[in-house]
């Protein structure tokens, strides 16, 4: 149950809670992250809404190591480049002829600020739900099982990807090749790299697709499951609130972007 | 169980035939061992026996092949998962990805047919049990060792309660202590007597121990069949490229060497080499 999964094991009520309710958290955040004013109502978000849901969840620590990771290169450019470029009165200084102001420095991290809330929304999808839990329930919905079965398997054999590269790297180096040197020389490294690793994966895809077969895959007909997921009439007013609230913060941007 | 009459097939874009009227019959409960040369078909009849030729490989099949009172050419490939349960050497290859437990993968094709969720934990935790996974069961199926990984391979398949389960070389790319464990898993499957088991082994000593009977194939063809001891101690399986067990090799040894009498069988097991030595 470990790889490099994000999700992590715990038994907190928010895990507990059906997939569903939890993507519909992840697209309550995405609508809040394109429709929220202002840099104070997205901050906002994130501390008072995002924060606490992550801690229902007992996963603060690796929440906030994960966000801060992604959105820290995200301030700094933007910062950046919305503080040089975005005209403004204010004047923090100058560097020749161009000017930092406070009004492009304060765009710019409201874009950041999206960023991060969306990013929120979708990390605490990920690090309290199972995917394979995720899956059933969406093709319970009416998601295509080979959809679900294409994306429950990638996760799982990416990395032996991964491993196998590293294999043949190894492999080809034990025979003479040169892995060092500049640009040029580590491009045309990809070609016997990619070559053995393309065509194995191929000869792999027959074996797996009969291994599929073998196990009933493409039989038609209703299939169960063992992981059993559990819904309530809270969970689905719940999803229904957050539906509602979505879509009044849609039509109070539009409205307020027409007036 | 078994019936092939006059069976042939064909490869789609191959000229000769890789099975060539083959008849054969294998009772409800038998436990039949394959051996042959590379290219002798073993593989080819392992497929046709679990429908994948024609149904998954497509080309040319003549006569029939008979599961029970069905006509395989029929069955489709979901119809025969199931029934005829495959097991193949890559162990990794047979690991679904769709489930993150071993309980999980092995639940994965009862889920498939449908069963309801309380059966498909009863049969989950049985298979567990005889397997010897259950210490297992919550573990990723990609962080075991090849022969743990096949042994969950197996029980995905026996969950589903083949009446005839196909086994392709399941030890090739295992380890010693793994193949100890995947042979002492088919003998008592094969001992419970509910199962029909087919198993293609290169490892003679194996089959000569516990097979009911062995079938020899060469270029597709059947050329001997008979009880274990009557095929393996044949002079014959040298000719055709097999070789010959541990034990008869010995005793040929011996023998040439004046060192024991002339036995009227080669020994093919341990306890038949230790009979003659004594």
């Amino acid at each position: 149950m470990r790889g490099n999964l994000l999700y992590l094991d715990k038994e907190s009520s928010l895990h507990q809670l059906h997939p569903l309710s939890k993507l519909a958290f992840t697209f309550f955040f995405l609508i809040c992250a394109a429709a929220l004013p202002g840099l104070d109502w997205l901050l906002a978000a994130y501390f008072f809404l995002l924060l606490p849901l992550a801690g229902w969840g007992q996963v603060t620590a690796p929440f906030l190591r994960s966000s801060w990771a992604v959105i820290t290169p995200f301030v700094i450019s933007l910062s950046l480049i919305q503080g040089f470029f975005t005209g403004g009165e204010t004047v923090l200084f100058s560097l020749g002829r161009f000017a930092f102001t406070f009004e492009g420095w304060l765009a710019g991290l409201t874009v950041a600020a999206r960023i991060l809330v969306a990013l929120g929304g979708a990390l605490l999808l990920t690090l309290t739900t199972r995917p394979d839990a995720l899956m059933q329930a969406l093709t319970q919905r009416g998601l295509p099982n080979s959809l679900a079965y294409i994306v429950l398997s990638s996760i799982q054999i990416f990395p032996r990807f991964q491993d196998r590269a590293q294999l043949i790297l190894q492999a080809q180096q034990a025979r003479g090749l040169e892995t060092g040197g500049n640009l040029v020389r580590r491009l045309k490294l990809l070609v016997p790299l990619s070559g053995p690793l393309i065509l194995s994966s191929i000869v792999d895809v027959e074996e797996r697709a009969m291994a599929l077969e073998a196990r009933g895959f493409s039989r038609p007909g209703r299939k169960t499951s063992l992981l059993v997921l559990r819904d309530s009439q809270a969970q689905r007013l719940l999803r229904f609130v957050l539906l509602l609230l979505g879509l009044g913060l849609i039509t109070l941007r539009v409205w307020t972007l027409f007036q | 169980m078994i019936s092939l009459q006059d069976f042939s097939y064909r490869y789609p874009g191959q000229q000769h035939f890789a099975l060539q009227q083959l008849n054969l019959e294998i009772k409800a409960g038998q436990f039949c061992g394959f051996i042959g040369a590379n290219g002798a078909g073993k593989s080819t009849l392992c497929y046709a026996l679990s429908g994948f030729a024609p149904h998954f490989f497509r080309g040319e099949v003549r006569g029939r092949a008979w599961l029970g009172k069905k006509n395989i050419s029929d069955l489709s490939l979901a119809d025969l998962a199931g029934e005829v349960g495959l097991v193949f050497q890559n162990a990794f290859n047979q690991i679904s990805g769709a489930r993150f437990t071993v309980r999980g993968e092995i639940a994965f094709g009862l889920e498939n047919l449908g069963l309801a969720r309380r059966r498909i934990v009863t049969r989950v935790d049985e298979v567990l049990a005889l397997m010897d996974l259950a210490d297992l069961a919550d573990r990723s199926p990609y962080e075991l060792s090849g022969g743990q990984q096949q042994r969950v391979a197996i029980a995905s398949i026996l969950a589903m309660q083949p009446k005839v389960l196909v086994l392709d070389e399941p030890v090739s790319q295992l380890d010693p202590h793994g193949t100890q464990a995947v042979f002492k898993i088919i003998e008592m499957i094969s001992q419970r007597g509910d199962t029909t088991v087919v198993l293609v082994e290169h490892k003679l000593e194996w089959l000569a121990a516990y097979a009911d009977r062995v079938i020899v194939l060469d270029h597709g063809r059947l050329v001997m069949d008979g009880t274990a001891r009557a095929v393996l101690a044949s002079a014959d399986l040298v000719k055709l490229g097999i070789g010959r067990t541990l034990y008869s090799e010995a005793a040929d040894l011996a023998r040439n060497k004046k060192l024991v009498s002339a036995p009227s069988h080669l020994p093919v097991t341990l306890n038949q080499a230790q009979a003659l030595f004594q």
